[in-house]
């Protein structure tokens, strides 16, 4: 288990993370999410123990980094944003490099290579130079460098950065498979991946941890309100009135205008998706108000991200959208005129 | 340590780095053999291969800042720096490891210039006892060198400049001794005396003589401890300040 407990990292007066605590259990996947620039890199540093700490601490397997570094760093794999591999070495020297850092024991080294090199299909190139890999192979024999000596905990930075869609499945698919008898902590902008692979994510912003939970509860969190998007042709302001008045519908944030009377409107609607969506359209057709398309939008991750990154989200009455949108029919109209 | 000082051993000797550095300087000391043979009819001095030794240091300055430029600042180039500091090694380690390699490197060097004593033996005679104590005292001031050298390359990630601050620095330290004899330092003895304490050159005439004196064995370790302690601060200093 990986403890983390207050850490706080500054460079010189400007704080790249604040605060934080989590821990990562035994064979659990943990994603880290955040925009660019959000710590994540830093806290992944401090985790294997390459930047020290200004405040706080991370215990690994029961040993302190600051205080045990070589004993805590036995545990962890580390695989940093950029590959650290030599450009000028061959792909088993490099690794045969990397398990003798490591204290493999001599007679395991050849068949802990071979292992890693065949689990991330990098045997082929084994007697390339790196420097003449592609940046997916590059990433490939980093990541197996992390894997070499089988540590109990893997630390990856953007492990699939570079890589193609099969390569990136694949990679995938170890992770997965690395839960078994180990834990991942990795960190990613992709949130596709993360939701495929992680069992928790921890959500993080300007050094400040926004959430921690499995991507369920995520879900749910803003699952109370589903999106609605309901695209019609007719009177905007009726519409808009109707939509008002039927029941379970929250609030409609946004209208749009898509030419000559199409609007499309989305709604908030709290409760049963189907029926409020059955309401609406019998509402509009009696006023005689034509639908070209609805839809429901389920929020996903993605939603949720977003949400907690920009915790000001942007509301604003009915009245100012119409302004909105007036002002932006005028300022076409004087485009046109142009 | 051991996998350190083998990995930079190859990325001298699997590349042929190792061999152009000592190609330069057999050329050097070739240039400097023929030289000494060719004026030996009109030299003051006897040719004795401490001469020589003395006279390849000059141009020694210019090649042991390439031999060491890489040591560091190529970890810090292609983060290959975040590899180290995250395995299961401490600071001292790598930095002893990497000292070695240099070292050893160093070592094939002298060892390759080994031709022209044997050489000599051959057709003529060769004072051993002068040429072990010159062989001793070139050595230690070369790792010196290498020290320093090693110092300025963890300062930047552009090996480039690491190589010219290291021959500037190297250049002072030849130097400061002539620096200390002028008339304006000779003023004031205290700085003179300062100055002094520090020049190697004189150090490394007493070996030349076949001296061997504790004081400047001392001097040499010393100073190589001082800049590997340094350079391991120097290390520890910037994982502090930036990420």
């Amino acid at each position: 288990m990986i403890t983390i407990e207050n850490l706080t990292k500054y460079y010189g007066k400007n704080r790249a993370v604040n605060n934080i605590s989590f821990t990562i259990n035994d064979n659990e996947i943990l994603g880290f999410l955040g925009p660019n620039g959000a710590g994540k890199s830093t806290t992944m540093n401090m985790i294997a123990g390459y930047l020290p700490m200004t405040a706080g601490k991370v215990t690994i397997c029961g040993s302190d980094i600051s205080k045990e570094p070589v004993k805590a760093k036995r545990n962890i794999g580390y695989l940093p944003e950029i590959p650290p591999v030599y450009p000028d070495m061959r792909v088993r020297e490099y690794l045969s490099f990397c398990a003798g850092l490591k204290r493999i024991p001599m007679t395991k080294k050849s068949s802990e290579i071979t292992r890693v090199m065949q689990l991330l299909k990098i045997t082929d190139v084994k007697d390339k130079l790196i420097k003449n890999l592609s940046k997916g192979y590059k990433q490939r024999v980093g990541f197996a460098q992390a894997l070499l000596g089988d540590p109990k905990f893997l630390i990856l930075d953007e492990p699939t950065v570079g890589l193609d869609p099969k390569q990136v499945t694949e990679v995938r698919n170890i992770i997965t498979d690395l839960k078994k008898d180990h834990s991942v902590i990795f960190s990613s902008h992709i949130l596709s991946e993360v939701s495929a692979v992680c069992d928790r994510v921890v959500i993080i912003n300007k050094g400040d941890i926004k959430a921690i939970d499995t991507i369920e509860n995520l879900e749910k969190q803003t699952g109370g309100s589903l999106t609605l998007h309901v695209k019609i042709k007719g009177s905007r302001t009726t519409a808009a009135n109707i939509i008002e008045m039927v029941k379970g519908v929250e609030e409609i944030v946004k209208i749009e205008a898509e030419g000559n009377d199409f609007y499309e409107f989305i709604v908030h609607i709290a409760g049963d998706g189907d029926a409020v969506r059955s309401d609406i359209m019998s509402e509009l057709l009696k006023n005689s108000i034509h639908i070209t398309e609805i839809y429901t939008e389920k929020p996903d991750l993605e939603s949720v991200f977003v949400q907690l990154i920009n915790s000001k989200t942007s509301k604003s009455g009915i009245e100012e959208l119409y302004e909105e949108i007036k002002a932006e029919t005028a300022d076409n109209a004087e485009k046109e005129e142009e | 340590m051991f996998s350190v000082y083998k990995k930079d051993l190859q990325s001298f000797f699997y590349t042929p780095f190792a061999y152009v550095v000592t190609a330069l300087f057999l050329f050097m000391f070739t240039y400097m053999f023929n030289s000494g043979l060719g004026t030996l009819d009109q030299a003051t001095f006897s040719f004795t291969f401490p001469d020589i030794f003395y006279n390849v240091i000059i141009f020694f300055i210019f090649l042991i800042p390439i031999l060491t430029m890489r040591t560091f600042a190529d970890e810090r180039k292609f983060g290959t720096e975040v590899l180290l500091m995250t395995s299961p090694v401490n600071v001292v380690q790598i930095i002893l490891g990497k000292y070695l390699a240099n070292i050893t490197v160093f070592i094939f060097m002298l060892a390759s210039a080994m031709f022209f004593p044997i050489f000599t033996a051959i057709k003529g005679e060769v004072v051993v006892s002068q040429l072990t104590c010159a062989y001793l005292g070139f050595f230690l001031w070369g790792a010196m060198y290498i020290a320093i050298g090693q110092l300025i390359s963890c300062f930047t990630e552009n090996s480039i400049i690491a190589a010219i601050f290291g021959e500037i620095v190297m250049f002072v330290f030849l130097f400061i001794d002539n620096f200390a004899m002028t008339d304006f330092i000779a003023q004031y003895p205290a700085i003179q005396a300062a100055l002094y304490a520090f020049a190697a050159q004189p150090r490394f005439a007493y070996f030349s003589q076949g001296f061997i004196r504790l004081s400047d064995i001392v001097f040499f370790l010393s100073a190589i401890i001082v800049c590997l302690v340094w350079n391991y601060i120097a290390i520890e200093k910037r994982r502090w300040n930036r990420g």
